[in-house]
């Protein structure tokens, strides 16, 4: 009789783990399994399967128990997660509730997580702006952080290949600060956000207002359609997950994919506690998983492991990740692990109305969500009294309006028959932080989870930088708004917590001396060669540019270099 | 509810809100399950007529029809703070002397509220609400498009 043990070391081998089945971490798993590797994907949360597990997807807006406001006692359970532009009754199963998964905040910050398969890629803004060398150039420009061990032609091949199989909408504007890729075709500007563009440009030349691309089918591929996907649908319901696959996720796309090779194992309900070095044969060897649910703890081993849990818990992960050799955290000899976190500015909107082209309307939906605005500040050379700048969203949507004031048979008449009112018109700014020692993540030393994990502490604040900045921002598109003749202009600061932004960054940065950062220039471990860094974590700076495009194809870029480096007989 | 009705029952789904047909109705309960705050089948009879008056019939149906009071319930059970919930109770209360009486008197009543009054704000915010986001209203006046499949940035509006 064949031995029935089935616990055996043998079984629980692979050839690379992934930490994390979000963006970062499904690219990773996706090239991995293409090039051959068994490959362990561990997501802590339960698993979601694209169409299956979209409980709201199909559903219209009376079918809603509450018409998608979310209920008194979950908004009061909820402070954090409920200040999510898109928590509401449509999307609240993908979001960690703030008592789920409690934190230590030393200064306020609204961590908003998704733990599930697919992790926050079925919630992100789908926003895809290339990061360049205004931003690679930065901190030795500027001298902050350390400097980039990268430049923009490393990873530009890179950005093209995952462009090119996640779908990309986007014109091509020939703008060195936000290089073009290889883009389906781009959603168009309406009227007004065109208007606003051709004024903007012909009055301040290095300013340009552009369709902001974005991670939809405009007009599928043969590669997207082999992925089961097919043409968006405008439906702008991309938060309950698409039924079309009309917008880029884990679940739609890389997840799938690597499955068909079959060399994909994914497990759901495992809880990443730390990874296993190896101190005799100095490198790391697996990872150790508490399950979900059992809380029984189970370790995994492989040649190689990724790291994409999403960046604060791929600090905690690493941090936590004790042994003789790195009594401070896996590969920590610099002692920079879970500092230098940065984030986006996102505390300031404007609001205004136009009162021409008021002929024209909309008709349909727009999946890219309107204009952007590339940074333009200190772009070329410094010319504020503050360090780097923002790049802005801009959007126009036509009012209408009902009187509301009455009640009986005018009230029902009035709402029967909206007047079209005047265009509104929005922006909000995206600003570049700069990462500092002094903004850091560390293990708290008594608070624990449910599952035996120190608790993360955060400790990361706004300066008198960002305060310079934002203030720049709304000074600026104010006048930019009068120059455009827009009225009732209406600045918006808001006191948000960082965290709310969604982009934090950094902790495990990369850079060119092991003295002063985590990786390298391969997104690999100084210390450990055998773990890669892929996600949010591994950024040196912030750019302005929404920064998921840029995880996907380092990560793509690490696969490629590691599996050279295995046939080199290198990370056996 | 006790588990006796609860069994018993037969389930409507009427605008996302399920009506319980038996369920208490004997003993004065409002036909819909409340979790946080209680009315009664007259409470309930009456908020109809409130609703009915904001919204009435014409040549499509109003709010009585559409069930809007029983929305109004819920949203007030559910998403109401403690305050707004106490508030509007009282504000109902203060309202019982329309039972029974015509929609004009109804209206009459209504608008003689001061324009600050939380009652008849929540009252007439979720009438409107539920309203607009009915089945009704968005199949058949205002027409909502689950799928749209199409983004035109420059529509010329028809005069």
């Amino acid at each position: 009789m064949a031995n029935l043990n089935i616990d055996t070391v043998k079984d629980r081998t692979y050839d690379a783990i992934v930490i994390g089945s979000g963006i970062s971490g499904g690219w990773s798993a996706k090239e991995l399994c293409e090039k051959g590797l068994k490959t362990l994907v561990l997501e802590r949360g339960r698993d979601v399967q694209h169409v299956k597990d979209y409980p709201t997807t199909n559903m219209y807006p009376w079918e809603f128990e509450h018409r998608n406001e979310l209920p008194y006692k979950i908004k009061k359970e909820n402070p954090i997660v409920n200040r999510c532009y898109a928590f509401h009754e449509d999307a609240a199963h993908f979001f960690v509730k703030d008592n789920e998964h409690p934190y230590v905040q030393e200064k306020p910050f609204d961590w908003i997580r998704g733990y599930q398969v697919g992790g926050k890629s079925l919630l992100w803004a789908r926003q895809t702006q290339r990061w360049s060398d205004f931003d690679f150039d930065g901190p030795a420009r500027d001298g902050f952080a350390v400097d980039w061990p990268i430049r923009y032609a490393d990873l530009k091949p890179w950005y093209d290949y995952v462009e090119r199989f996640a779908g990309i909408a986007g014109d091509r504007d020939g703008l060195p600060e936000l290089p073009d890729g290889e883009f389906l075709p781009g959603y168009p500007l309406n009227v007004v956000e065109k208007y606003f563009k051709q004024k903007i440009e012909s009055v301040y030349p290095s300013r340009k207002v552009i369709s902001a691309r974005c991670a939809h089918l405009s007009k599928p591929n043969q590669i997207h359609l082999d992925q089961g996907r097919v043409q968006c649908q405008n439906r702008t319901l991309c938060q309950r997950g698409c039924p079309f696959g009309g917008y880029f996720s884990s679940n739609s796309s890389t997840l799938p994919w690597a499955a068909k090779t079959g060399n994909l194992t994914l497990r759901p309900d495992s809880v990443v506690h730390s990874i296993l070095y190896d101190d005799d044969k100095g490198k790391a060897i697996g990872v150790k998983v508490i399950d979900r649910n059992t809380k029984e703890e189970i370790d995994f081993y492989a040649k190689v492991i990724f790291v994409n849990a999403a960046a604060l818990n791929t600090n905690l992960i690493l941090l936590n990740s004790k042994s003789q050799r790195f009594p401070e955290g896996l590969g920590n000899d610099s002692g920079t692990l879970g500092k230098y976190v940065g984030f986006h500015n996102y505390s300031a909107r404007i609001y205004g109305e136009y009162e021409g082209l008021l002929e024209y309307k909309t008709d349909g939906r727009n999946p890219a969500g309107g204009g952007y605005i590339p940074r333009f500040r200190n772009l070329h050379r410094q010319e504020t009294d503050f360090l780097r700048g923002y790049a802005a969203g801009f959007g126009a949507w036509r009012m209408s309006n009902s009187d509301q004031s009455g009640l009986g048979l005018n009230l029902k008449d009035s709402l029967l028959n909206p007047t079209w009112g005047n265009w509104g018109v929005g922006s909000h700014m995206m600003g570049e932080t700069i990462p500092k020692e002094s903004n850091y993540v560390t293990l708290d030393a008594d608070k624990k989870d449910d599952w035996g994990i120190p608790q993360l502490k955060i400790a990361i604040d706004y300066d008198d930088n960002d305060a310079k900045m934002k203030k720049d921002y709304l000074d600026t598109m104010e006048e930019m708004f009068i120059t455009a003749g827009f009225t009732n202009i209406q600045r918006n600061e808001s006191s948000q917590a960082p965290g709310l932004d969604i982009h934090e960054m950094g902790g495990v940065r990369m850079g060119l001396d092991p003295k002063t950062s985590m990786l390298n220039k391969w997104n690999q471990l100084h210390a450990v060669p055998n773990v890669f860094v892929t996600d949010g974590a591994a950024m040196t700076s912030t750019s302005t540019q929404n920064p998921s495009l840029t995880y996907m194809a380092f990560s793509a870029r690490s696969v490629d270099y590691m599996v050279q480096e295995i046939k080199k007989g290198n990370l056996v | 509810m006790n588990r006796r009705t609860a069994i018993r029952q037969l389930f409507v789904v009427a605008g996302g809100i399920i009506i319980a047909s038996s369920c208490s109705s004997d003993v004065g309960g409002s036909s819909i399950q409340l979790n946080t705050i209680r009315l009664t089948a007259k409470d309930e009879a009456l908020l109809a007529d409130l609703v009915e008056a904001i919204i009435p019939s014409s040549d499509s149906p109003g709010a009585k029809e559409l069930n809007l009071h029983l929305f109004v319930m819920k949203m007030v059970d559910d998403c109401s703070d403690p305050e707004e919930q106490e508030q509007f109770i009282a504000g109902l209360k203060s309202a019982k002397k329309l039972e029974g009486k015509s929609t004009d008197e109804i209206l009459a009543y209504l608008e003689e509220l001061p324009k600050d009054d939380v009652f008849l704000h929540l009252l007439k915010r979720r009438t409107i609400q539920g309203y607009m986001n009915s089945e009704y209203v968005m199949k058949n006046k205002l027409v909502y498009e689950l799928i749209p499949g199409r983004y035109n940035g420059a529509v010329k509006i028809e005069a």
